[in-house]
């Protein structure tokens, strides 16, 4: 009992603001990851691929709630846009 | 389902991936000079992709060692705000498995981890399967790129390397519950973003996922949780 007063009575005694700043903080660091893989991939800005099946992903993940049916049909964007632009 | 089994079927398209660029690592380890032994102790030591590159150019480019040290640092610094915000689910085990569980700590691991307990589940059995499967296949991908070299050519062309990428968006998406959320990710998405255009790249995730959640701080306290 006094274990489970511990394990959940912790974060309500943090101060409000760095308990908030504390929940915010892994989705801002997963989002840092991915922001560059986006709009600056290899350094320089994005020709549209990798923009594009951003959007197919939030749109599907966003919509369906299916992680892996974003994520593969992020790829498939990816790759034919870019196998577009190369040609 | 378990949680070890949650683990690789939620995990494959980035296990899949990481593959996809620790080939190309071994390619160009071995073509930067670097022994055999050297590049394997690299990747079953300071096994961080990132960091292993910029290391690769490093060492190529004849730079001073206590530099790299430095560089490769810098680079990893951000894995002390994904500790920081792993610490409350890992809280109760002892310091020897949370040790172990730091040294296969990488993006992809602490993302997945994230999107697990996020959904309210508690077991750090999924974050060891999918870190220590990462940790198995990175290694294994370094052997096969520095045995076939570029004979393989370029298999990011294919976009597999978007999994990664993908997978962190997706989980971003999942875990948004208020307009702050959204706000915050996009923020720090085009704070890194930025930063790296910059030049900055080093510091790009570690400053832009600091300095982001601030912003809540700005926004109307709805209670949840």
């Amino acid at each position: 009992m006094r274990a489970f007063a511990f394990a959940f009575a912790l974060p309500t005694t943090l101060p409000r603001p760095i308990a908030r700043y504390l929940d915010a903080l892994p989705a801002a660091i997963i989002a840092a990851l991915a922001g560059p893989a986006v709009l600056v991939p290899g350094g320089g800005l994005t020709r549209g691929p990798e923009l594009a099946a951003a959007l197919v992903v939030i749109g599907i993940v966003g919509w369906r709630r299916n992680l892996l049916a974003g994520v593969l049909a992020g790829v498939a964007v990816v790759a034919l846009l870019r196998l577009a632009l190369a040609a | 389902m378990s949680p070890q089994r949650a683990a690789l079927v939620e995990g494959w398209p980035v296990l899949t991936s990481v593959v996809v660029v620790g080939i190309p690592f071994g390619i160009v380890a071995r073509q930067s000079g670097l022994s055999p032994a050297e590049v394997m102790a690299m990747s079953l030591f300071v096994f961080a992709g990132a960091s292993q590159l910029a290391m690769v150019q490093l060492f190529k480019d004849g730079v001073a060692w206590p530099l790299i040290v430095a560089t490769v640092l810098l680079i990893n610094l951000r894995h002390v705000l994904m500790a920081a915000a792993l610490r409350p689910y890992v809280a109760r085990v002892s310091v020897a498995k949370r040790l172990a569980a730091a040294y296969v700590l990488t993006d992809e691991a602490f993302a997945m981890a994230i999107g697990w307990f996020r959904r309210g589940r508690t077991e750090i059995a999924y974050y060891a399967t999918f870190a220590v499967a990462l940790y198995a296949l990175w290694n294994t991908a370094t052997v096969v790129g520095m045995l076939l070299g570029p004979s393989i050519g370029e298999p990011r062309r294919f976009g597999v390397d978007f999994a990664i990428t993908a997978t962190f968006i997706a989980i971003v998406v999942v875990g948004v519950r208020r307009r702050s959320d959204a706000i915050v990710a996009l923020t720090a998405a085009v704070m890194a973003s930025l930063l790296a255009y910059l030049g900055a790249s080093v510091v790009a995730v570690v400053t832009a996922g600091a300095v982001a959640p601030l912003l809540v701080l700005f926004s109307p306290d709805e209670a949840t949780t």
